[in-house]
């Protein structure tokens, strides 16, 4: 079985959780002890991933770390609808990877301002949190005019792809690190959409949404 | 900017200085109507209030204070679900329109005190704009320019800056007709109509195009831009035509940023709130017990055989007060009789209320009086909602019993418990099809509503029996009939079983007549206090008036929240909550009702 | 052993101690608090933080003593080794419970006892330390709460429908508040329980920043396990909270019995810090209490009779 190197308050690891749980994939967690332990600095976890961070899944002896890579993998190899990760549209996934690598920005702020207020990281939590902002108001402009046509996800496609999963905890658990989400309503519209997905699970910070339409 | 800056013949602008000044009497856009889709909960602020904005599946748009009454949580962090908004940290439920609220998972029999309501503002929605204000006056702006037009809102834009700082910029505000073009001069109008509100005209020779744009005053540092234009029917280009002011206003709203020269950084929720003691006064509306209000019949309809419908709005703009599913009001008839009966609304349900009256045979006047003279457009008076027959939201299956007319409770309750999507089913006993009442309301429950038509006693009993079945933990029965029917369920239901707090029978209101006469004295023995209570005060004011904190809810000797320990003395109970034995011991007594047969009374508090 | 390679920062915590206006609470000043968990310390390196908006520096020597100062005294950057030579101006410090505990007063209040932990067969741990945007009062009461459960730990604590609290007993005894006979029926109280079970807790609340939790962790019906939750105030609207715990299982991991509590604490911050306003207002018209309220009623009386006025609003 797949097994994921995890901790619970990680959102690059709630990614990956998150991902399988929607594409029903079975897997296991191995917990690490990232804090306060920081067992992810062990020598014993340098086998494991030699750039001593987290999550890293084990696919039968495959072993892949990085949370955007992970996703590819898991997008690529079990979602046999090939919407996730639409690699069969060569325009698509042009557009799902720059957006991925949007969220690599909005990890390295929203969630690091995000370490430092929760659990003490040494960041620059003035910086993180305007970096931030400035990506949010971008963000939500373009979600605002996503959903003015008719879209209802990052990128351009009926289905959301790997880039809605990656973007989707930076984004709702901002404010845990300080970033208001008052200004950005498009955000907060499309977060909601998300947690209605079918198979959608939550962490701690996340709350599910209220019941859909469906009655 | 991207266009050319209008010479001085072509750019004329006209200001109109308007009058209202007072910010707390203006109407304010506070969000767009798309920003509120189904069952969405929304985050904003107004001149530094924090504000939940919701829509119910009604349409109704509520506007709220952000903050629930019980321990402070920001309500937007809660569930919509339709007709009630839910807290997300107890699970405290506020009905749509009223904010009144409807339930306390906490204690899941006691119905909250009547009092208990967030905070409102007033919405109006118009022009696809959200309006509200602190309390404003007459009506928000009518945009005539619109007419024949389709309203498109702009994006809206936050702005870190306030208010007035934007207002400055926005009335230079500079796009050409098309709404598309770039680079080529145009002639402006600007009106200025509100203290935030411009109207912009922009003509190039024939082609002309006219916005407008509101600044809502967020705070003392924050501004959010909105705007609203027409264009044509069926235009093909609206994205456009969005995307050209979205880009415009964006390179504006950095200029006015720059401008201010915002020091502090941006939105911060650790921001502290600008008064913590302010915040903390009044968040509730305090209006106070039961009272009168009078209605009008707006519409009078057979809703089964004898059995009339009445729907009672409110006149003028009132509210009519939150009801809790069962609850009944009392209704005071021309002819000075007085009856009650129970609503049938749905939860938030709040336009109106709907009550069903049956004809019965040896009438005295009340039903009889509004089968055959009450007429629609009659003005009556009515009591506000008694809640006297509370539905527990936390059983894992509800059995409704309802026989004849008996239906109207537990018809409230059903569509409680349907809307939660809570496991109920619903047994309506009638003579026949034509004797159910309301069928509009059965048809929505689908399934769970169980239509029996013209049994026998027997044949209802074993149906009945059939229904409860074994009771399982945490099951609840309601019943509502006639009185023999009444008596035989609950004696079939004891027999399978059920014990005595599963079983509920709505009993109307404490009937007796309470009396506040008498005067005499508390002693509090942890507090080492010794107070006293005149005639025409509870034990409860007096407490609180001395900064006891003393939990209560229906304050009509009903519920039991007010419960404290007597020590010594004799109390004269009045309360219809406690039984007869725990009555006799005489150890507990409601403050909000009882009192004290002796001079003087020891509680433990 | 395993301990922070990184010194805790304090970036970010700097502009409340400035920016604010000060503790002049004599009762918060007189108290211990805990700056770290001991073994999450690296002997020889000096740490930061920032105590009742005061800048205080701290650390474990290479000689295994605990030592904490006030930085506008003794100015050694974070990350820098600690001075093998003593200097004055030191704060006083103990160790309790694992923790490095420190005060502003020359003469504290006691600390209060924690007697189960002396039990030989007891393992205790430091679940967590985590930063909230909130004051500690707030932390405190919603560490007495019972109705939330089904709401905001669904699943684990509580869960709808069955969301009714039951009556229990709140009372002060030897200065302290103690809630006996609460109980509540929780799917998964521990991280070694399966299905689910009406669970029994004991509250108590020793300090007016610190609260202990008994409950039967489901191995010895006999011995209960102890959760604390002991708070580091940074400012009044600002805390660091620790999460202590003392239990006799014998199975589960410290990762496990980490996790496990994490995520129950993780939910509850999202709570707190969306609480307006974040200081406790004692008034009793501020907010509305209902009966399953009467610790949270009995706190905010205990705090308003022993004057507390940092971190709360005061009734007046
Ligand atoms: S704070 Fe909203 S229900 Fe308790
Ligand atoms: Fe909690």
């Amino acid at each position: 079985m797949i097994k994921l190197y995890d901790f619970e308050l990680s959102v690059n690891c709630y990614k990956c959780r998150l991902l399988m749980s929607i594409l029903n994939v079975d897997y296991e967690i191995v917990p690490v002890d990232f804090y306060p332990g920081f067992k992810h600095k062990s020598d014993e976890f340098k086998k494991i991933n030699p750039l001593n961070h987290i999550p890293v899944l084990d696919d039968g002896g495959y072993v892949i770390r990085d949370a955007h890579a992970i996703l590819v993998y898991l997008a690529t190899k079990y979602d046999s609808t090939k919407r996730w990760y639409p690699i069969e549209n060569p325009e698509l996934l042009g557009e799902t990877a720059s957006w991925m690598l949007f969220a690599e920005g909005t990890t390295n702020t929203a969630s690091a301002a995000r370490l430092n207020v929760n659990l003490g990281y040494d960041f620059d939590l003035e910086k993180v949190q305007e970096g931030a902002h400035k990506l949010f108001r971008f963000f939500d402009e373009h979600m605002w005019f996503r959903n003015r046509s008719g879209g209802k996800w990052v990128c351009d496609s009926e289905h959301p792809t790997i880039a809605d999963i990656a973007l989707f905890p930076d984004v709702v658990l901002a404010e845990e690190g300080g970033i208001s989400l008052i200004d950005y309503p498009a955000l907060r519209l499309w977060a909601e959409r998300m947690k209605r997905l079918p198979g959608f699970i939550v962490m701690g910070g996340i709350f599910p949404a209220s019941a859909d339409r469906i009655n | 900017m991207a266009l050319s800056q209008p010479t001085e013949n072509i750019c004329s602008m006209t200001t109109q200085e308007l009058t209202q000044n007072d910010p707390i009497s203006n109407w304010y856009p506070v969000a767009n109507a798309d920003d509120l889709p189904f069952r969405h909960t929304f985050h904003g602020k107004l001149l530094g209030q924090e504000i939940v904005i919701w829509r119910a599946d009604d349409g109704n748009v509520n506007i709220w204070v952000n903050r629930c009454l019980h321990r402070g949580v920001r309500l937007s962090r809660g569930l919509n679900n339709g007709a009630e908004l839910q807290c997300q940290y107890h699970g405290w439920r506020y009905a749509n329109r009223t904010g009144g609220c409807t339930y306390i998972p906490a204690h899941p029999v006691d119905s909250p005190a009547q009092h208990l309501s967030c905070k409102t503002f007033p919405a109006i929605q118009s022009h696809g704009i959200i309006w509200s204000g602190i309390s404003p006056e007459g009506v928000p702006p009518k945009l005539s320019f619109l007419d024949g037009l389709t309203p498109l809102n702009l994006r809206s834009l936050p702005a870190k800056a306030p208010a007035d700082s934007v207002n400055e910029h926005l009335s230079k505000y500079m796009f050409h007709p098309d709404n598309q073009t770039d680079g080529e001069g145009s002639s402006l109008v600007t009106t200025k109509a509100y203290d935030n509100y411009f109207q912009i005209t922009a003509t190039v020779a024939n082609s002309t195009s006219t916005l407008a744009l509101f600044a809502q005053p967020v705070d003392e540092q924050s501004t959010i831009i909105r705007g609203v234009i027409g264009v044509p029917h069926n235009s093909q280009n609206v994205l456009t035509v969005l995307r050209y002011h979205n880009n415009l206003m964006c390179k504006l709203r950095d200029v006015i940023e720059a401008d201010f020269e915002l020091k502090s950084k941006i939105s911060n929720t650790f921001a502290a709130v600008s008064n913590p003691r302010s915040a903390t006064r009044n968040i509730a509306n305090n209006s106070g017990s039961v009272s009168f209000l009078k209605v009008r019949v707006a519409r009078k309809w057979s809703t089964a055989k004898d059995v009339v419908g009445l729907e009672l709005l409110p006149i003028g703009n009132q509210q009519l007060p939150t009801f809790l599913p069962g609850a009944h009001i009392d209704v005071f008839l021309p002819n000075g009789i007085t009856r009650q009966y129970s609503l049938t609304n749905g939860p938030g349900e709040l336009d109106k209320y709907r009550i069903g009256v049956k004809l019965e045979q040896v009438s005295s006047g009340g039903s009889k009086y509004i089968h055959e003279t009450l007429s629609e457009g009659s003005i009556i008076e009515i009591s506000t909602p008694r809640n006297n027959f509370p539905l527990r939201r936390d059983s894992t299956r509800t059995v409704l019993i309802a026989g004849g007319i008996g239906a109207t409770p537990l018809l409230a309750m059903a569509q409680v418990l349907e809307k939660q999507k809570l496991n109920y089913e619903l047994h309506y006993f009638a003579q026949s099809d034509e004797h159910l009442a309301f069928p509009e309301i059965l048809n929505s429950l689908g399934n769970n509503c169980i239509r029996h038509f013209g049994l026998s006693v027997e044949e209802t009993l074993a149906k009945v029996r059939e229904s409860l079945g074994e009771h399982n933990s945490s099951e609840n029965l309601y019943v509502c009939g006639p009185g023999p029917m009444l008596e035989a369920t609950r004696n079939i239901a004891a027999d399978l079983g059920w014990p005595d707090e599963s079983i509920h029978f709505e009993y109307f209101k404490n009937s007796k007549i309470v009396s506040f006469e008498s005067s005499f004295e508390i002693e509090l023995a942890r507090s080492a206090l010794t107070l006293n209570v005149p005639a025409g005060k509870t034990v409860l004011q007096i407490l609180r008036d001395n900064g006891i904190a003393m939990p209560s809810s229906c304050e009509q000797g009903a519920c039991g929240t007010c419960i404290v320990k007597v020590l010594a003395g004799q109390p004269d109970h009045q309360d219809v909550y406690l039984n007869d034995s725990e009555k006799k011991r005489g150890d507990k007594m409601l403050t909000c009702i009882s009192r004290a047969l002796s001079n003087k009374i020891t509680l433990d508090i | 052993m395993s301990w922070s390679t990184m010194p805790v920062s304090r970036r970010g915590l700097v502009d409340t101690a400035i920016n604010g206006e000060g503790c002049t609470d004599q009762v918060i000043l007189n108290q211990w608090y805990p700056l770290a968990a001991i073994v999450e310390l690296r002997p020889g390196i000096s740490y930061q933080t920032v105590l009742l908006e005061v800048e205080v520096g701290f650390g474990v020597t290479l000689n295994g003593e605990l030592i904490a100062w006030r930085l506008d005294c003794v100015v050694i950057p974070a990350g820098n080794p600690l001075p093998a030579e003593n200097f004055t101006d030191k704060l006083l410090v103990q160790s309790a419970y694992g923790y490095l505990w420190t005060s502003l007063s020359a003469e504290p209040k006691e600390l209060f006892s924690i007697p189960e932990t002396n039990e030989p067969d007891r393992r205790s741990i430091n679940v967590a330390t985590i930063g909230i945007a909130t004051s500690a009062p707030r932390a405190v009461e919603n560490f007495l709460d019972m109705g939330h459960f089904p709401f905001v730990h669904a699943g684990v604590l509580g869960a709808e429908p069955h969301t009714e609290v039951f009556d229990y007993n709140v009372e002060i005894k030897d200065g302290e508040i103690i809630a006996t006979g609460c109980k509540f029926p929780q799917p998964q109280a521990a991280p070694s329980s399966v299905g689910a079970i009406v669970t029994d807790y004991i509250y108590r609340v020793p300090h007016p920043y610190c609260v202990l939790l008994y409950k039967s962790g489901g191995f010895d019906e006999s011995r209960l396990d102890v959760i604390g939750l002991f708070i580091q105030p940074i400012s009044q609207e600002r805390i660091r909270a620790s999460m202590f715990y003392s239990c006799v299982d014998n199975i589960s991991s410290d990762t496990a019995l980490r996790r496990f509590q994490l995520g129950i604490f993780s939910q509850d911050k999202p709570i707190l810090e969306n609480q307006v306003p974040k200081r406790l207002p004692l008034s009793t018209t501020a907010e509305t209490p209902i009966r399953a309220d009467k610790s949270s009623i009995t706190y905010r009386r205990w705090l308003s009779d022993l004057g507390v006025t940092y971190g709360v609003i005061s009734a007046n």
